[in-house]
């Protein structure tokens, strides 16, 4: 369980939220919507410990996450809005980087059954600078099936993906959530979920 | 046993790397032979002006093409968010410069050593000299990783002003040029020279983790 306790949080003084309180139990998934520069990327950077809030508190199972950031980390899987994926290399070598990374036990076999569910087969020997940005995207998202952690905490996951690529993410969701899975992501994208809870920023 | 794949994990990745960007690297051991060039043109065929200040002129240069690479150090990996995964994996970012520092020697500064005998024909240097300049950039060129991921992880957090990190690499850099030049100059003291020379290296491998680390947090907080 995420627990979020009176979350405030300044950047140069300048309030970005405050009292915020949130938690998200095993099986449910959260989306926070709000207007550009509401301070999503933020709270999710909050919450992951790369900003440091001065007040209030996080919870992982219980356990303050700036005591614990390593076990915290270990069940955490993060997509950034950015491409983390290195340009210059191949579509299989940044896969190969993610899974010895996160010790996944998914062997050849798997990433290329997962390569082909995601229509990325063909550009597995393909440097990563040659591929479109929709395919980037669904690319960065392989590292959620690929890292297989509990906490599944995503910026901005629909952009660029196609409708063929955004129902196959949905269904990736709802297949987490129904093993016990939590989802927490920052969207502008309303996706058809059941019970999906949605936190308004503005 | 865990953690020592991951460091292997990160040298291929970083292997990979500069293979593909290997033109990179080419530019600038280009721009060293070619400053050399200039350098013996513009002095003349005076063999003992050459012999006598080459030296001085060879590591000079050196430290002038490795500040070329220095702005990649860490900049692709902290913009694509490579060191956030990379430290969300259970690696402290001072290790992560650590290890960055040892694959910028092994990858950036190693090449060098390769192109040093030739260049020090050009500047008709004695073999014993040749022994001493290789042995010491084996330990100077260390001390430049570690100087150049400093004023690197430093430019995180001042994107706009890249010449503050490369005149910060290049003032700490003149105690390493002293006792590189010097122990050619001062053949008895060639131990303690070397010593020092050394104990150099083992304080800038020891502060230059820490301070990268502190300063790429400080770079991620302020993104």
């Amino acid at each position: 369980m995420l627990l979020v306790n009176n979350l405030s949080f300044y950047r140069n003084d300048i309030l970005i939220f405050e009292d915020l309180n949130l938690s998200i139990g095993n099986g449910q998934i959260t989306q926070i919507r709000g207007k550009n520069g509401s301070g999503k990327t933020t709270f999710l950077k909050v919450i992951l410990n790369i900003l440091d809030s001065k007040i209030g508190e996080i919870f992982w199972e219980g356990k303050n996450i700036k005591k614990n950031i390593f076990n915290f980390y270990n069940e955490t899987t993060f997509i950034m809005d950015q491409n983390t994926s290195s340009r210059k290399l191949t579509v299989f070598d940044n896969i190969n980087f993610w899974r010895g990374l996160s010790s996944s036990k998914l062997n050849d076999y798997d990433i290329n059954l997962l390569l082909e569910t995601f229509n990325l087969k063909k550009y597995k020997d393909t440097k990563v600078m040659y591929l479109s940005t929709g395919e980037v995207k669904k690319l960065e998202l392989l590292r959620l099936i690929l890292e297989k952690k509990k906490l599944w905490i995503l910026d901005e996951p629909y952009n660029h993906l196609d409708d063929l690529s955004i129902e196959i993410l949905n269904q990736t969701f709802i297949d987490h959530i129904n093993k016990d899975g939590i989802i927490l992501f920052a969207s502008h994208f309303n996706p058809s979920i059941e019970n999906l809870r949605v936190i308004d920023f503005n | 046993m865990l953690f020592v794949k991951k460091i292997f994990l990160f040298f291929k990745r970083e292997s990979k790397l500069f293979h593909n960007n290997i033109v990179d690297l080419l530019s600038n051991i280009i721009f060293f032979f070619l400053s050399i060039f200039v350098f013996v043109f513009a002095l003349g065929t005076d063999e003992q002006l050459l012999r006598s200040i080459g030296l001085g002129i060879i590591w000079s240069l050196l430290l002038f093409s490795s500040t070329l690479s220095l702005r990649k150090f860490y900049e692709d990996d902290f913009n694509n968010g490579v060191l956030i995964i990379f430290h969300m994996s259970g690696i402290s970012y001072e290790f992560i410069a650590f290890l960055k520092i040892i694959s910028h020697f092994l990858f950036v500064q190693m090449p060098f050593l390769i192109s040093l005998p030739i260049a020090s024909i050009f500047f008709n240097l004695p073999i014993i000299e040749v022994y001493n300049l290789i042995l010491t950039f084996i330990i100077g060129s260390l001390i430049l990783s570690c100087l150049g991921s400093i004023s690197a992880s430093m430019n995180l957090l001042n994107k706009t002003n890249f010449s503050i990190g490369s005149i910060l690499v290049l003032l700490f850099s003149i105690p390493l040029i002293i006792f590189s030049v010097g122990i050619n100059e001062y053949e008895n003291n060639f131990y303690s020279l070397f010593n020092l020379l050394l104990g150099i290296a083992l304080i800038f491998l020891g502060i230059s983790p820490w301070s990268s680390g502190a300063f790429i947090k400080l770079a991620l907080k302020n993104k």
